[in-house]
Parts: structure tokens; C-alpha cells; sequence
């Protein structure tokens, strides 16, 4: 018998009793798009994470925190900053020196309270940091600023400081530097404190040359001056102390220089977890994001594991109906089997036929099911967030997805519904074929 | 073309420890040749009825062999018996067996269905077997639409139409009245002659046996010696 002819018989036989088979499409519809919407929300966060993650332009870095040594935890210094550049598939080492003090930076009646740090520009430029405006710097006494430097600088010729700032403690625009500050040269402030212990304070002019970029995160603030390491340098001489510290000063200033903020980026995302195991062989403290990612998928895919699980059991009990609808069908038609058969019909057709209803009628629910599921999730992507914000006053991330429908939860939600559907159908269909001829034919059965 | 060989059956009743066994046939031995029309009769309860249902295949004999056209059929497994019976025999039974909810063409075309021959050439054979019954015009009607005599022949056609060379007739005009049996037994022997088909018809009318080149009769599940031709 042909496949088409089966189709066509399956079609037939459905038609006969159609409230029936419509009752138990619905049950298995439900019980598939129950599945897929319980199991969309461990996909939906997971997305949400791994976005969020992603967003932070730092997948192929890592993060060296320190290195652990026979004394114990010892900070990043000059020498570990030169091996580490010497691992395979390290592109670069970038790091932060802090200057340890306030600093001021000011022009024309603007001035500005921030942090200042020495970096590498060369080692920046390597790893793929870009700028917003302007170049890296090519002088010593130029630097790189933050993204909102511009906007927190603020006037100092005005008495009524509490009208310079917005409700949301920001800068009114109407206060705000006016002028492009690249190339502009800014006064830095640097303080010491001399053998006295008194304080001292030097000018130290310095250009901006470039912007960075806007950080990944609508609620970071970068007001931070980058500067050269030579510039730190001479900061160290005329504070006499390591990283420009305001205390006696120092004469063993490098030994005791430190680097933070040590990162070391690879060419691509595939080499950070052989770059941070190598770098854990050697005993330095690492955090990458990839490495976390790992773990992230761990605990997601067990979550999903789960949830599909107890999906699996909403697509049971509809198998319960298809179980039941398939046996009133072996039951109803059995006198037309008992024809089929002694004209000719193979027991093994008879039963492929049962079967092909059975999974026809699984496949239709999980399409139905699907449909239902898509449109569940799409109406909670909406509606969460709404609730969220109005019954707790969080506002979520943009893009965030409390549910996510992907290809692969689609057809693993079919593949179960169709496998169930089929194993509840083999019973009534094996009982199909073993109908006795006479029997169905005197309408015994 | 049909050999029956030593064949008995006995049926089992009541339950598991407490079975009574109940002899159906004993010991038949038959040869039925090719073209022959050979006509079974007997009383009720004789045992026909169990000799043409073990022919076809329907339930498995307690004892002996049938062969047909070379193949000890009692050796075929039930999904092999039923492809033989699609390929060599065609079935006309008393109460017509036609599925209700199939029109007189579906019921006609399911063998060629199960047989897996596409569907323009099954169309062909289809109407020209309806045509050769008939029944063209019917051909979308269902059963309950049809007279006794139109099913039968819808039957007929359904049993014709894989060109079998063996029809076995259970009490074929038994829903018949006369004038429509006449017609029917006409027709049994007008495709006897002109297709070469064997018939093997149970039945206790002498009307119908008549057509029989022979006449067997069973007797308490014995075959009579001395069978005669009418």
C-alpha cells in the first residue's frame, strides 16, 4: 500500500469522528505549548544573561586579580606584566596604574575632582580599545579622558552650587564646559607631602588627545584620566612615593609599585579558557567572563533539562486522550479491519495506518501547540515587564526576555510529543491487527 | 489448482484447565482442478462454513494441509497468508461485507490499494470492473444505497477486480431473493467460462449448487464419498 493511500486512509478516518479527534488535538496542543512556554523561560533568561554578558565588549578578555605565591597573595607587578606577554595567544596586556591621590584637573573657570591612572597606550591600542573622538596619545603629556569628563567639568566661578545640578544630581547642560576639549591643555594638580609633612602642590599641563568610548552600561559614569606611564613616573619623582601616594616619601619607590585593573586579552573567544587554564597553571588569580559564561550554560541547560521535563509530563496525560481515542477507533472501525484483512490487508499495514493517525494527530497538536506557545510567549515579553515596573518600580534592561521560543525547543517539544503520541498509539494499533476476521466480519468485536 | 490433504479441525471452548474440544472436520481430502466450479453443501453446522473459512485463511487448521497453486498456505504466517489471499483469491460472502462508509468505487478499488498499483491505473480497472458488474453508474453510491443484488455484485467486482484465479463463494445468494439469485448464478458462470476463475461456493440451496460442475456434500464435518455432479 502506498504511502499517499495511507495519508488518504488516515484523512478518511479522522473525518469520521471529528469532535473526537478535534478534543484530543486541543489536549495535546495544550499539553505541547504547556512544555514550550515552561521551558521558554530558562531560554528567554538564559538569552537575557548571556546578551548582558556579551554587551560588556569583554569576552575575550581576562581579568588577572594577582598572582599566588609560597607568601601568599602577592599584587601584579612590572615583571608579571612582561611574562605575561610572553603567554601564546596573549594579543595584549593592558593594566591600570592609580595614581593614589585626588587629583584636580582644571581649565579656564572649569575644574574637575577624578581619578587618574597610567596605562599602557600602546597595549590599549592592541587590545582593540577604541576611541570615541580624537587619537591615542603620542606625547608624553597627552592623555586619554572618559566619556562624561566634558560633562562633570563645572564652573567655579558660582556660589549657589546647589542650582548647578538637575534633580537626578547631574550637571545642567547650561553649566556644562561648552568648548571641544580635544587638544585643550588642562591643568593637572598633583599634591605631595614634603619631609615636614606638609602639603605641596604642582601644575602639571597636560592635552587631551582622544574620548573613550561610552562604557557598555547606560548607569556607568567615566570621568577618569588616563595617563602616560612616564607622566605617572614623574609624578612618583615629585611625590617621592609609589603611584603618587600623599605620605612620607619613599626611596624604594619601583619595588613597591603595584599594577591594578591587569587584563589580558587573546585573539578570540575560542582561546580564553585554554589562555585562563594556562594562566591558572601558573598560578595567577584569573576572571573572564567567558569562564563564567561556561558556567551560566551549566546551570541553564540543567534548568531547561528540568523544565522540559515537567513538560513532559502536561504531553502524558494528553497521550492519555490519544491513547483512548485510538482504542474507540480500533473498536468502532474493527469490522472494517476484519473486511481489510480478509481481502488482503497486511497486519502490518493495518498498523502503520493506526500509527500514522496517532502521530497525525501528535504532529498537529505540536503544531497547534507551537502556534499557541509563540503567541503565550510573545504576550508575556510584553506584559512582565509592565508588571515589573509598575508593581515594584524596577525598571528591566532593554531587550530583556523573561520567555525565548528557539528552534531547539521547538522540535524537541515536537520530537516528544510525536515519540508520545506514537508509543500511545502502538498499543491500540498492535490490537488492530491482531483483530480476528470472523469475528469483526459477524460483528463480534 | 486446490488440494486438501487429511485436513481436521476441532474448535476449543470454556476456559484454560477446563477446555471441551469440538470436532469441526475430519480427515478431508479434496482436489479442486482449475475453471472448476465446485459447490459445497451441507446442513447447518455441517462444517462448510469452517472448511472454506481454513481455505481462506481465516483460522488455522488442527490438522493436514491445503495447498494452493503449489504453496502449502497452512505454512504461511498471518502477514503471508494475507499477501496470498490479495494475489490469488478473491472472497464473496453472504452478507456482501462491503465497508459502509466507502462508496461502491472505494470498496472496489481497496484491494487494488492494498496492492499499491497507482492510482490512474486503478481508476482503469476499477470502472472496468464496475462496468463488467453493472454498476458503472452506481459507482458513487454507498452500500446502503445499493439493492442486496447491486452489493453483491459490488462484492464481486471487489473480488474480481485483482484478476484472482480463485473465488471463494460463502453463501452467496443467501440475501438474494430468486429472480436476482438467477441473475447472479448466471453471472458466476458467465466469468467461469470467459476468465477461467475457480469457484469454490458453500451454500445449502440446491439452486445454487446446481451451477457446480461438482457438488460436495459435508456431513457432520465428514466429506461424503461419492460426491456427485448434478
Amino acid at each position: 500500500m502506498r504511502i499517499r493511500d495511507q495519508f488518504r486512509f488516515v484523512k478518511q478516518n479522522m473525518k469520521k469522528n471529528k469532535m473526537r479527534v478535534f478534543m484530543t488535538v486541543l489536549a495535546t496542543a495544550m499539553g505541547c505549548a504547556f512544555l514550550i512556554v515552561i521551558a521558554s523561560v530558562p531560554f528567554g533568561l538564559h538569552q537575557t544573561f548571556v546578551k548582558d554578558l556579551l554587551q560588556q565588549d569583554t569576552i575575550n578578555e581576562i581579568n588577572v586579580q594577582g598572582i599566588e605565591t609560597d607568601e601568599g597573595y602577592q599584587p601584579i607587578t612590572e615583571k608579571d606584566i612582561k611574562n605575561l606577554r610572553q603567554f601564546k595567544n596573549v594579543k595584549a596586556v593592558t593594566f591600570k596604574s592609580y595614581i593614589e591621590q585626588p587629583t584636580t584637573f582644571s581649565i579656564d573657570n572649569y575644574k574637575l575632582e577624578t581619578g587618574a591612572m597610567a596605562v599602557d597606550f600602546n597595549a590599549e591600542r592592541n587590545a582593540g580599545i577604541s576611541l570615541e573622538d580624537g587619537t591615542f596619545p603620542s606625547k608624553e603629556n597627552e592623555v586619554l579622558v572618559g566619556y562624561h569628563f566634558a560633562t562633570q567639568l563645572f564652573p567655579t566661578d558660582t556660589d549657589k552650587e546647589e542650582e548647578l545640578y538637575n534633580e537626578k544630581g547631574k550637571l545642567k547642560e547650561a553649566y556644562q564646559y561648552q568648548k571641544e576639549i580635544i587638544g585643550q591643555t588642562f591643568q593637572m594638580t598633583v599634591t605631595r607631602m614634603n619631609k615636614d609633612g606638609e602639603e605641596e602642590t604642582k601644575e602639571i599641563p597636560i592635552t587631551i588627545a582622544g574620548i573613550m568610548e561610552e562604557p557598555a552600561r547606560d548607569w556607568m559614569m567615566d570621568t577618569e584620566v588616563r595617563i602616560s606611564e612616564s607622566l605617572l613616573h614623574d609624578i612618583e619623582q615629585y611625590t617621592g612615593t609609589p603611584n603618587g601616594q600623599i605620605t612620607i616619601p619613599n626611596e624604594n619607590i619601583e619595588n613597591e609599585k603595584h599594577y591594578a585593573n591587569i587584563t589580558v586579552y587573546s585573539y578570540s573567544l575560542e582561546q580564553v579558557q585554554t589562555l585562563t587554564e594556562k594562566l591558572e597553571d601558573n598560578n595567577y588569580l584569573v576572571y573572564s567572563v567567558a569562564s563564567s559564561l561556561n558556567q551560566l550554560n551549566m546551570i541553564f541547560t540543567i534548568a531547561k533539562a528540568g523544565l522540559i521535563f515537567i513538560g513532559t509530563i502536561a504531553i502524558l496525560i494528553a497521550s492519555i486522550g490519544i491513547y483512548n481515542t485510538m482504542t474507540m477507533a480500533v473498536t468502532e472501525r474493527a469490522p472494517d479491519i476484519g473486511i481489510m484483512k480478509a481481502i488482503g490487508a497486511n497486519p502490518k499495514v493495518i498498523k502503520r495506518i493506526f500509527l500514522l493517525e496517532s502521530s497525525y494527530i501528535g504532529l498537529l497538536g505540536a503544531v497547534i501547540g507551537t502556534i499557541i506557545a509563540y503567541m503565550i510567549s510573545l504576550f508575556v515579553n510584553f506584559v512582565i515587564p509592565i508588571i515589573i515596573q509598575s508593581a515594584f518600580q524596577e525598571e528591566l534592561p532593554e531587550g530583556f526576555k523573561f520567555s525565548a521560543i528557539p528552534a531547539t525547543l521547538v522540535i524537541i517539544a515536537i520530537a516528544i510529543c510525536l515519540i508520545v503520541t506514537i508509543i500511545s498509539g502502538s498499543r491500540p494499533a498492535k490490537k488492530a491487527t491482531r483483530i480476528d476476521i470472523l469475528k469483526a466480519m459477524r460483528r463480534e468485536i | 489448482m486446490i488440494q486438501i490433504k487429511d485436513l481436521s479441525h476441532h474448535f476449543e471452548l470454556g476456559k484454560k484447565g477446563s477446555k471441551t474440544s469440538i470436532p469441526v472436520l475430519h480427515n478431508i481430502s479434496l482436489t479442486i482442478d482449475k475453471k472448476e466450479i465446485v459447490a459445497i453443501v451441507g446442513k447447518s453446522g455441517s462444517g462448510k462454513s469452517t472448511l472454506l473459512n481454513l481455505i481462506g485463511g481465516f483460522m488455522r487448521p488442527s490438522k493436514g494441509d491445503i495447498w494452493i497453486d503449489e504453496t502449502n498456505v497452512t505454512k504461511l504466517n498471518e502477514a503471508g497468508f494475507a499477501d496470498f489471499r490479495l494475489n490469488h483469491i478473491g472472497f464473496i460472502f453472504q452478507n456482501f461485507q462491503l465497508i459502509p462508509s466507502m462508496t461502491a468505487y472505494q470498496n472496489v478499488e481497496l484491494p487494488l490499494i492494498l496492492k499499491g498499483i497507482d492510482e490512474r491505473k486503478r481508476t482503469e480497472i476499477t470502472k472496468k470492473t464496475l462496468k463488467r458488474v453493472g454498476l458503472l453508474d452506481y459507482h458513487e453510491h454507498y452500500p446502503s444505497e445499493l439493492s442486496g443484488g447491486q452489493q453483491q455484485r459490488v462484492s464481486i467486482a471487489r473480488a474480481l477486480v485483482l484478476n484472482p484465479p480463485i473465488i471463494l463463494a460463502d453463501e452467496p445468494t443467501g440475501s438474494l431473493d430468486s429472480e436476482t439469485e438467477a441473475d447472479l448464478l448466471g453471472f458466476i458462470q458467465q466469468l467461469n467460462q470467459e476468465l477461467g476463475i475457480t469457484f469454490l461456493i458453500i451454500t445449502h440451496d440446491d439452486e445454487v449448487a446446481s451451477i457446480g460442475n461438482r457438488v460436495i456434500e459435508i456431513r457432520d464435518g465428514w466429506l461424503m464419498e461419492g460426491s456427485v455432479s448434478l
